[in-house]
């Protein structure tokens, strides 16, 4: 269901991801089932460099988030392009709990509270943030509360008796 | 010996004060925190302290199974709850792949527009009231108030609707629902003439919106911000167009912009919005299929291990849902692109150099909803 | 008991005679008439914005909930008077009390009818202006006295707006003024027996009408409180009967402004059938509902653009405007 456009887009992305981050694992997806073209798997490094080369193909930071997979972080960054095609990729860049990335607040001014708000609900320290602080969070808190081992996480039997 | 300074002896640091605009003040609706460096009455720096309604609601969804987040949805944004509400029903029938009925799809959409057009009524009228206008607050307030009620009538709710479920809708609409709808959609036809009077040629709201607070394409775009304040910039970006979702590609509408960025040109981008709304509304009731509204899905659904990312366009912008699912009936993680969140930051860029007095007219001209930011 | 009678009271008052009664009589009325009147103008404030916004206003005490403002004031003496710690104690106290001042004594030379009138001034309209700059004293002391940054900018703002406003306030009065020849309220009225100065001078009119709105702090030129924007401006950590005195103050501004208004171009006490009194009052409300109507129908003015306007568009028309008038009775 693609046109002819984005399939254009996609092979030219491809390339040029490939080319900017050579150790990366790109694959394209099922926009149907999950909603992205584009997928861009890496581990520790490439962020910036992404971030730069969707900032030159005209793509829109959409959103930054992180998941918690208790040994080590998920950064998920999701651009879009609002202008002709309308691809959506997905970054995801591995880091290992104690390693966290560059900023991309540089490139993309919004990524500034979208990364202030990880570091809030993670703990992930950007490198080279200008103005990492709490956000929504109170200033004085000690806890990261989307850690996984932060507050007691119901298991799926718990809810079952919960419901039945 | 006493030096009497002079104005430009005066160090710029000594002239300049701070001021706390918020938590608890008229204007900022919501409890969100300005917290200006002023000369004068022009803002030096502005920084917008948020989180005073922190609820953690993705937190909460890490501890509930997916049902069980339904009713969090709609207390994200109350204004336009069931849009919100609706968005996060869609993303988990896009993880799991569930087909929603047709019937289901279009009552979605109903539901989504007259939610939405109360939603721009209340930011349109609030944005008038910071400006010091009172009585067409009041006006769109009774307008607004006739979709509460059509909208309580069907979910049981006036706010925080919890009406949509995994698989299509939780009741049926009935001929009643119906026609009030229509009779709504021409209510408000007829009263956009007495707010064109009332607002739109209002010589002092002119003065006030035109060329404030304006937003240029390029940061607009720089700063993520969506919705009506994206196409009061210029850029034809409307989720429901780009990535028609529940049915849209089936209506006939316009997406309407603007290019001048200021106050004046979010205001008249909402006003037309409205009138497209109307539009599905009426093409979307008189086109009503027949059919059941819910798809035949388990009580709890389960969905396969993987991710999803679904966006919608709620009333103030492009609203996403990222689900984690790790196989089991709890989310791993959910995450809400909250647009506000964006809108929001941009006034960061944009207020220095206006007047306390404009600051009021940009935030009500960018219409954020402080419990939809701080999640 | 005639008060000739009295040999020794005569010795004393005797030289003061009428004036005495009319001091006391006068001024009993005025003090009644004061509160009274806000108190009113506060019910037509709340059923016109009622009514034009769609509901019907107070309607629980009394019929129409006229008694409403009057159980308010009970409410406000009854509330506690918070004194902020950091504000400057004495002048806090002081600034309500003067407010009041310009609203009580101005009534003295108003002319109500040819016989109502405590005291017939021949620089009437004089001490109606000197008075009315004490409203701007007292707002700048409240402000600043409250140290709230809030109630400073609205001090702030107030004085800046009354001085921009009073230029073209009194060039549009002088207008009148040389067109009847006296600073007496009895004889600009009389002057105006045929027709009325609204006829004549209705630039000067509006300007004036304008400018009154403006001195009194009313939208669309209610920046002193600008409640989106200050909170409540200078009267943010005022409570109690203090704020209701600034109310009063407020109310009692618009009706003398009005009745300003009244005397100067719309013709006093006449008007056929029934007493001057009658038509003076009738003319007064009929103005204020005017201002009431204004305000809540258009929005709020930027501070900027409000000075702009006095002094870019307002005092050049006054000017102009009396420059012809001038002109005009010098050659005929």
């Amino acid at each position: 269901m693609l046109t002819e456009g984005q399939k254009k887009l996609l092979e030219e992305l491809k390339n040029s991801l490939a080319k900017s981050v050579s150790e990366a694992k790109i694959s394209e997806s099922d926009y149907a089932r999950t909603g992205y073209h584009l997928e861009f798997k890496s581990s520790q490094t490439g962020s910036r460099r992404v971030a730069k080369e969707m900032k030159r193909k005209q793509f829109n930071l959409e959103t930054v988030t992180a998941v918690d997979f208790i040994d080590s972080f998920e950064i998920v960054y999701l651009y879009f392009n609002y202008y002709q095609d309308n691809i959506r990729v997905i970054v995801r860049i591995r880091v290992p709990k104690n390693e966290p990335p560059f900023t991309i607040s540089a490139v993309y001014p919004e990524a500034i509270w979208l990364e202030r708000e990880v570091y809030d609900f993670f703990g992930i320290r950007f490198k080279e943030h200008p103005d990492l602080r709490r956000i929504l969070n109170p200033d004085d808190a000690v806890y990261f509360p989307l850690l996984k081992n932060f507050g007691k996480t119901k298991i799926t039997d718990e809810i079952d008796d919960m419901i039945c | 010996m006493l030096t009497i300074k002079t104005i430009d002896d005066i160090n710029i640091n000594e002239r300049l004060y701070q001021l706390n605009l918020g938590p608890q003040h008229p204007s900022t609706h919501g409890v969100l925190h300005f917290l200006l460096t002023l000369d004068g009455e022009v803002v030096v720096k502005a920084e917008m302290l948020i989180g005073y309604t922190h609820r953690g609601h993705e937190k909460m969804a890490e501890n509930r199974i997916y049902e069980q987040f339904y009713p969090n949805t709609a207390r994200m944004d109350y204004l336009s709850g069931m849009i919100f509400n609706t968005g996060y029903c869609e993303t988990v029938e896009k993880l799991c792949g569930i087909e929603v009925p047709k019937r289901a799809q279009y009552v979605r959409v109903i539901t989504s527009e007259l939610n939405r057009v109360a939603s721009h009524l209340l930011g349109i009228m609030d944005f008038v009231m910071g400006i010091g206008a009172y009585t067409p607050f009041l006006y769109g307030w009774d307008d607004r108030e006739q979709i509460l009620d059509l909208l309580e009538t069907i979910s049981g709710s006036r706010l925080t609707y919890n009406y949509s479920r995994f698989g299509g809708v939780r009741v049926d609409v009935d001929q009643a629902f119906c026609d009030g709808a229509r009779r709504f959609v021409d209510r408000l036809r007829g009263r956009f003439k007495l707010y064109k009077d009332l607002i739109t040629d209002n010589i002092i709201f002119i003065k006030r919106t035109i060329g404030v607070g304006v937003i240029s394409k390029d940061v607009a775009l720089d700063y993520g911000v969506t919705g009506p304040t994206l196409r009061g910039s210029g850029v034809k970006y409307d989720v429901r167009k780009n990535e028609p979702y529940s049915s849209y590609q089936d209506f006939k509408f316009e997406i309407p912009t603007k290019e001048e960025g200021d106050c004046m040109a979010r205001y008249l981008v909402r006003m037309a919005e409205m009138e497209q709304s109307l539009n599905i509304i009426e093409q979307a009731l008189d086109n009503l299929p027949e059919g059941p509204v819910r798809a035949d899905v388990p009580r709890f659904i389960t969905p396969p291990a993987g991710d999803c990312y679904h966006s919608f366009e709620s009333a103030r912008g492009a609203v996403g849902y990222y689900i984690v699912s790790d196989g089991t009936r709890i989310p791993y993680r959910i995450k809400v692109r909250a647009p506000s969140f964006s809108n929001l930051f941009v006034m960061n860029k944009i207020l220095p150099g206006h007047f306390v007095a404009d600051l009021v007219a940009i935030f009500g001209s960018i219409d954020v909803t402080v419990p939809e930011i701080d999640r | 008991m005639n008060m000739t009678q009295l040999p020794i009271i005569k010795d004393v008052y005797g030289f003061l005679g009428p004036d005495l009664m009319a001091c006391v009589t006068g001024l009993l009325l005025i003090l009644m008439f004061v509160p009274l009147n806000s108190a009113f103008l506060v019910w037509v404030e709340r059923k016109v914005a009622g009514h034009i916004q769609l509901r019907p206003g107070p309607m629980e005490v009394g019929p129409h909930g006229i008694l409403q403002s009057l159980i308010d004031a009970v409410k406000l003496m009854c509330k506690e008077m918070i004194t902020p710690d950091l504000a400057d104690k004495y002048l806090f106290w002081i600034a309500p009390c003067t407010v009041v001042i310009p609203a009580i004594v101005c009534f003295v030379v108003i002319p109500f009818s040819p016989i109502m009138q405590v005291r017939e001034l021949n620089v009437g309209i004089l001490l109606i202006f000197a008075f009315s700059s004490i409203s701007g004293l007292s707002i700048l002391m409240g402000g600043w006295a409250s140290n709230n940054k809030y109630s400073l900018i609205g001090a702030v703002r107030a004085v800046a707006q009354s001085i921009a406003y009073e230029i073209p306030l009194l060039l549009s009065t002088m207008s009148v003024i040389i067109m009847s020849n006296s600073l007496k309220m009895s004889e600009i009225v009389a002057a105006q027996s045929p027709v009325w100065n609204f006829v004549w001078q209705p630039v000067a009119a509006i300007i004036f009408i304008i400018c009154t709105t403006a001195e009194t702090n009313r939208a669309p030129f209610d920046l002193v409180e600008a409640e989106s924007e200050l909170v409540s401006g200078f009267h943010t950590e005022y409570t109690g009967m203090r704020d209701a005195l600034f109310f009063m103050a407020e109310y009692t501004a618009m009706f003398i402004g009005s009745s300003m208004a009244v005397v100067l171009f719309f013709g006093g006490w006449y008007g056929p059938f029934f007493s001057g009194i009658f038509w003076f009052v009738l003319k007064a409300y009929l103005l204020v509902f005017v201002t009431v109507w204004i305000r809540w129908t258009f929005p709020r003015l930027r501070f900027d653009q409000l000075m702009n306007f006095a002094w870019k568009v307002l005092i050049p028309i006054s000017l102009l405007n009396l420059l012809v008038t001038a002109i005009v009775i010098k050659v005929l």
